[in-house]
């Protein structure tokens, strides 16, 4: 089973991934990075039961807490470059290039 | 349920500066909440200068105390020689940054309101300004001094984001070109975070390979568990994505121009100091305390990174129309030099502690190079803030032949010409290349150096041998705080290059005793 | 058994939920799509002897980030909508290609590993797995748990920074309000009542249906901005509206009034 799990939290990883790449909506990006975030919990709690020891949990755990506050942040940012914008695009910004 | 669980012994005597830190940060933050407005710029500046400056002091008297040779805080933070080294260099430059941060005029006034509204307006009549800085480049160094000394890789991901999230904010309180500024906080905030999701992909992997993440017992799993060598493999390469992209190693590096030009110019510094340093102790730490013994497999893919890096940061610099981007190209192809002297650890412990004092000068070296020539930026000025295209600083040595001279020289000092401090950096890092077999990659890197060396001196015969505009921009009158830390990165990047020894021979002690196993 | 019924059951559903979250051109799709995969995920850490996790996956992720990204959604605008042209040409293709090779490569890494068979966590957990949790975050990783509390006051602090205005002069009363309408009415004439309902001496009772005027004309001040905006993206708008809203935002421009967006209209 535990390969089950790994096997679906590699592509949950993935599909964030590629959701980062594709899409251009800021907050749609950063959704998928949180899709990413939960794929690596999966991929812990489900090592935690394999090596049969709680470190993977506790991981989990921490990794949620860092993600609340990454959110407040991230959304704080695009919130304040929306006010300025009125766009949550991330090509509509594009001041800074080569 | 036995109900009783043991109090954890804290080590705080090892942990103080770290403790400081945040303590002052914290402290900042109330100041925030208590103090009126027109008090609180001239509570925080000392608190925060003085909490750096106590931290150091702390870990000078850490380093006569005779260095620890176990972790501390239930075995979740390594106090070593090189951490204590590491920490030195951040608190220094950090120190130094936050007096340039202390220059208020770079930071926004009103960052809730729009750009160019009425309300901005106001705020900027009022001399409004946000305080709120200060606390958030303290907590923004208390991650910095954590990261390179973390003993696990939780410890490690939550440091990496102590550090980020405060400079992800700071990134967007520039006053000046604001829209730039907000533009380089999502950018370095989406990518920062992309980046930090694969560092934990690779952290999960590699528990999944050794069943725990001690550094010291994933080192110690190497080899002994069978059959799962691809979750290791996988785990390191990710575990390394998300660390290069830290350093700004190509390929990982297009954040870094757009990040370093959108943001005030003082937490440029800050980033380009202190961030590097904090990232490199980190890399070192993880690939060589933990990965030490699969260096067969990780070192070419260095290598390859290595030149890469050198190769890209040394090219597109000669394109760049704009000082700040320049100067992060310039970072970026110093991150590669840096990259060779970690390719050059080797297997022996003699071959290890050579390659790790080498990074260790050239990191003191350049960290002190970078925040003078950031400093010197904030001084140039046109009518709507710094004046960041090159054509702008044409003919600067004619008006201001001081503040030219000691921009050559920090640009001398990049190049590596002798009697800087760059200079023996890079002598250092690629003589210990050279003895760790490495020739090849030392080669490229004395190449990309002359590259270099061609746009920094292209920038001094701009500055010397044309002419000035009519309407150049002025060079302001720098601040007690600016001129400060211009004399001090001058005078540190001259004595360690005319008397590296005293430095040399402090980074030689700290790397004797290398990292904790 | 039964694990693995709710294992394959679950997966369908959040591979798909996750898909959706990456390919659904609204963003409130995505992000309700996001929950599926978060309540789905809940439920496979309770299986694998999470039990703590799980709820701390339904009350942080589901309970406080949803919400804040849908509070986001909502303030930066429902209707915000990514438009389908590549500005770097190929990027799309190029992207689901690294994204399939990638997920081939950690598939296939992950599924070659030869694992023993899992320990289970029947002794870790043994006293309980909060306790068991508890005790391990208390000491072992209490220093980690310490350095959060940075992360939690970094994320107040920086929320308040960016986004929290200080009021310069006096909150303005209804009696302000109500004189500043009635002075606008002297000077500009612009009506200081509330805004006409849709629908009022219209031939449907709908929102989306204009006001008529005694004359029989359309009044523009009745079409709510955001549902006019919808209809006019799938075509729906009728041609009378759609034509008065253009003369008025062209009229506008000329006079250099920006388009306010809704609620912070006049007269509300």
């Amino acid at each position: 089973m535990t390969t089950h799990y790994l096997v679906l939290s590699a592509l949950l990883f993935a599909i964030g991934g590629v959701g980062v790449l594709v899409r251009r909506n800021a907050i749609v990006v950063f959704m998928c990075v949180e899709l990413m975030l939960n794929a690596c919990n999966l991929a812990f709690v489900t090592f935690a039961r394999q090596n049969g020891n709680l470190d993977g949990q506790i991981i989990a755990f921490f990794v949620m807490i860092v993600a609340a506050a990454e959110v407040v942040i991230g959304l704080a940012i695009i919130v304040t470059i929306f006010r300025t914008r009125r766009s949550a695009s991330v090509d509509d910004a594009s001041l800074l290039k080569y | 349920m036995n109900g009783t669980i043991q109090a954890p012994t804290l080590e705080y005597a090892q942990l103080a500066p770290m403790l400081v830190v945040f303590g002052a940060a914290i402290v900042g933050v109330l100041v925030e909440a208590f103090a009126p407005r027109y008090l609180r710029s001239a509570i925080h500046v000392p608190i925060t200068l003085l909490s750096l400056a106590g931290a150091f002091a702390l870990t000078i008297w850490q380093v006569v105390k005779g260095v620890p040779t176990k972790p501390a805080a239930m075995g979740a933070v390594a106090v070593d020689g090189p951490s204590l080294f590491i920490w030195g260099t951040i608190l220094v430059l950090a120190f130094v940054s936050v007096l340039l941060i202390n220059d208020e005029d770079h930071f926004v006034a009103a960052a809730a309101a729009v750009p160019g509204s009425a309300e901005e307006e106001q705020a900027l009549h009022e001399g409004a300004g946000h305080t709120e800085v200060y606390p958030l480049a303290l907590f923004a160094v208390g991650g910095m001094l954590l990261f390179p000394a973390s003993n696990d890789l939780l410890v490690m991901f939550v440091a990496l984001e102590v550090m980020s999230l405060p400079l992800y904010l700071l990134c967007g309180l520039a006053r000046r070109r604001r829209l730039l500024s907000q533009e380089a906080a999502v950018k370095y905030f989406l990518l920062g975070a992309f980046s930090s999701a694969f560092f934990l992909y690779g952290t999960a992997l590699l528990y999944g390979y050794a069943g725990s993440i001690d550094l010291a017992k994933i080192s110690a799993a190497l080899g002994v568990v069978g059959g799962q060598e691809t979750l290791l493999y996988i785990g390191v390469a990710m575990l390394g994505v998300g660390l290069l992209f830290k350093i700004g190693a190509a390929p990982f590096q297009a954040w870094k121009p757009d990040v370093y030009q959108g943001a005030p110019t003082p937490i440029t510094a800050l980033m380009a100091s202190g961030t590097l340093v904090a990232a490199f102790g980190a890399l070192l730490r993880v690939f060589w305390v933990a990965l030490g013994g699969l260096d067969w497999n990780w070192s070419p893919v260095l290598w390859a990174v290595a030149i890469l890096t050198m190769v890209v940061g040394a090219i597109l610099a000669i394109t760049q129309t704009d000082i700040k981007r320049m100067l992060a190209y310039s970072s970026i192809a110093h991150g590669g030099f840096l990259l060779v002297g970690v390719v050059a650890t080797g297997a022996a412990a003699g071959q290890n502690s050579k390659a790790l004092s080498a990074i260790l000068f050239y990191l003191v070296a350049y960290g002190f190079t970078t925040v003078g020539a950031f400093a010197v930026v904030t001084m140039v000025r046109d009518a709507g803030g710094e004046a960041w295209h090159l054509s702008r600083w044409a003919g600067l040595g004619k008006r201001s032949p001081l503040l030219a001279g000691i921009f050559a020289f920090f640009l001398l000092a990049f190049a590596g010409i002798p009697l800087t401090s760059g200079f023996f950096g890079k002598y250092a890092v690629f003589q210990a290349a050279v003895a760790g077999g490495a020739t090849p990659l030392v080669i490229v890197g004395v190449v990309a150096s002359a590259v270099a060396a061609f746009f920094y001196v292209r920038v001094i015969v701009l500055m010397f041998f044309s002419d000035p505009a009519a309407d150049g921009p002025s060079v302001v009158l720098p601040s007690r705080g600016t001129a400060a830390v211009v004399g001090v990165a001058v005078l540190a990047t001259v004595f360690l290059g005319v008397f590296p020894q005293p430095v040399l021979h402090l980074a030689q002690n700290a790397a004797q005793s290398l990292f904790i196993r | 058994m039964g694990e693995s019924i709710t294992f394959w059951v679950l997966a369908v559903v959040s591979v798909i939920a996750a898909l959706g979250l990456v390919f659904s051109r609204r963003a409130v799709y995505s992000a309700l799509m996001l929950g599926v995969v978060m309540f789905s995920l809940a439920v496979l850490y309770a299986v694998q002897d999470a039990p703590f996790l799980a709820a701390v996956q339904i009350i942080v992720y589901t309970g406080a980030v949803m919400m804040l990204f849908l509070f986001v959604l909502m303030l930066v605008g429902v209707d915000s909508s990514d438009s389908l042209v590549e500005t770097i040409r190929g990027q799309r293709f190029w992207a689901v290609l690294a994204g399939l090779a990638f997920a081939a490569l950690l598939g296939l890494g992950i599924g070659n590993a030869v694992l023993s068979p899992p320990k289970g966590l029947a002794a870790a957990n043994r006293a309980g797995n909060v306790p068991s949790l508890a005790e391990l975050i208390f000491t072992r990783h209490v220093f980690a748990f310490e350095v959060t509390s940075a992360l939690l006051i970094t994320a107040a602090l920086g929320a308040m920074v960016l986004a929290h205005r200080e009021r310069a002069e006096p909150k303005q009363t209804q009696k302000d309000l109500s004189r500043a309408r009635f002075v606008r009415f002297g000077q500009l004439g612009r009506n200081p009542g509330p805004l006409p309902g849709p629908g009022t001496y219209a031939r449907h009772n709908a929102i989306d249906m204009p006001a008529l005027l005694p004359d029989g004309s359309v009044s523009p001040l009745s079409v709510n901005r955001v549902v006019a905006r919808y209809e006019a993206a799938e075509g729906t708008l009728p041609p009378e509206v759609e034509r008065i809203l253009q003369e008025e935002a062209l009229s506008e421009r000329a006079n250099g009034h920006v388009a306010r967006p809704l609620g912070e209209e006049d007269g509300k």
